[in-house]
């Protein structure tokens, strides 16, 4: 019977050791989850804690939801591509990487080349004319405006910006979605830098980005 | 025989209890995790992995703190 009684123990103290492990990894990674989209580390840490007192897992759960939902720094940071009109964006502060907008030398139109679902191609000319463009699944009415026929695509499904011979592309949250080789662009990421990029995903249809 | 059956009924009904309550709980997991992910620029199946018992949660917190995120992180804080 003692000896029984001392394996229980034992097992509760295993088991208390793999929670303490499992709980110091959870409060390391959330610091670090939450410093990425640009929170105070503390805060990730204090939620995970949280379920060490009375409170237990309720209150860290609200927090998950309040976090998912909620609008990040992140997103309100510099875009990459200043919008037409906009000022530039400011100087980077010491010690950190300056945001790539130095303009590109080579200044060729930009290419949007795919195939439809429906077995049609569409090849889209980016010259640089207007610094804006909207990418829109309906038919082209203004010069501003390039068509990708496609029912998945929407009126209008993204803009287009054209700046210093880069390219950088804004979703508009239309439900087929907008991906940058193969990563989800969301309307409150902003515009982002395309120019090194090799493909845009419109809704179902895939564009290759070149220069012609 | 019958409280054989009896009790693998009731086995049968605590299993699918626990397993209902899992589903449950993951749900209320994967619904925030999967808004987290697709805002990080990761795929928003990611967030299935809280479907996996015990370890599902930090696997999906591992990828998300130890890795780049497509869609960009915010800059680090001045000291």
């Amino acid at each position: 019977m003692g000896f029984d009684f001392a394996a229980l123990l034992g097992l509760f103290g295993l088991s208390g050791v793999f929670a303490l492990i499992g709980l110091v990894l959870a409060a390391w990674m959330a610091w670090r989850i939450v410093e990425k989209a640009g929170l105070p580390g503390w805060l990730g840490l204090g939620s995970i804690l949280l379920t060490l007192t009375a409170v237990g897992t309720i209150v860290p759960l609200i927090l998950l939801w309040i976090f998912a939902f909620m609008r990040w720094p992140r997103d309100d940071e510099t875009p990459v591509v200043a919008l037409p009109g906009q000022p530039p964006a400011p100087p980077a502060r010491p010690g950190m990487l300056p945001p790539p907008t130095q303009a590109l030398g080579d200044r060729r139109p930009w290419r949007l080349n795919g195939l439809l679902p429906t077995g049609g191609t569409v090849a889209i000319a980016v010259d640089g004319t207007v610094p804006a463009y909207l990418l829109t699944g309906a038919a082209a009415a203004q010069a501003n405006e390039l068509s990708v026929p496609d029912p998945s695509v929407g009126q209008p499904h993204a803009r287009l910006l054209v700046a210093g011979g880069r390219l950088g592309l804004e979703d508009l949250g239309t439900p087929g979605g907008t991906l940058i080789d193969g990563a989800r662009l969301l309307p409150e990421h902003g515009p982002r830098d395309i120019s090194a990029a090799r493909t845009v995903r419109l809704g179902s249809v895939e564009l290759a980005l070149s220069r012609s | 025989m019958s409280f054989l059956v009896w009790l693998i009924g009731l086995g049968s009904l605590v299993v699918f209890g626990i397993i209902a309550v899992h589903l449950l709980v993951a749900l209320v997991l994967i619904i925030p995790t999967w808004r987290i992910c697709t805002r990080a620029g990761f795929s928003g199946a990611l967030s299935l992995f809280h479907l996996v018992p015990l370890i599902g949660l930090f696997i999906v917190m591992a990828i998300l703190a130890f890795s780049d995120w497509p869609a960009g992180e915010a800059r680090p804080r001045r000291p």
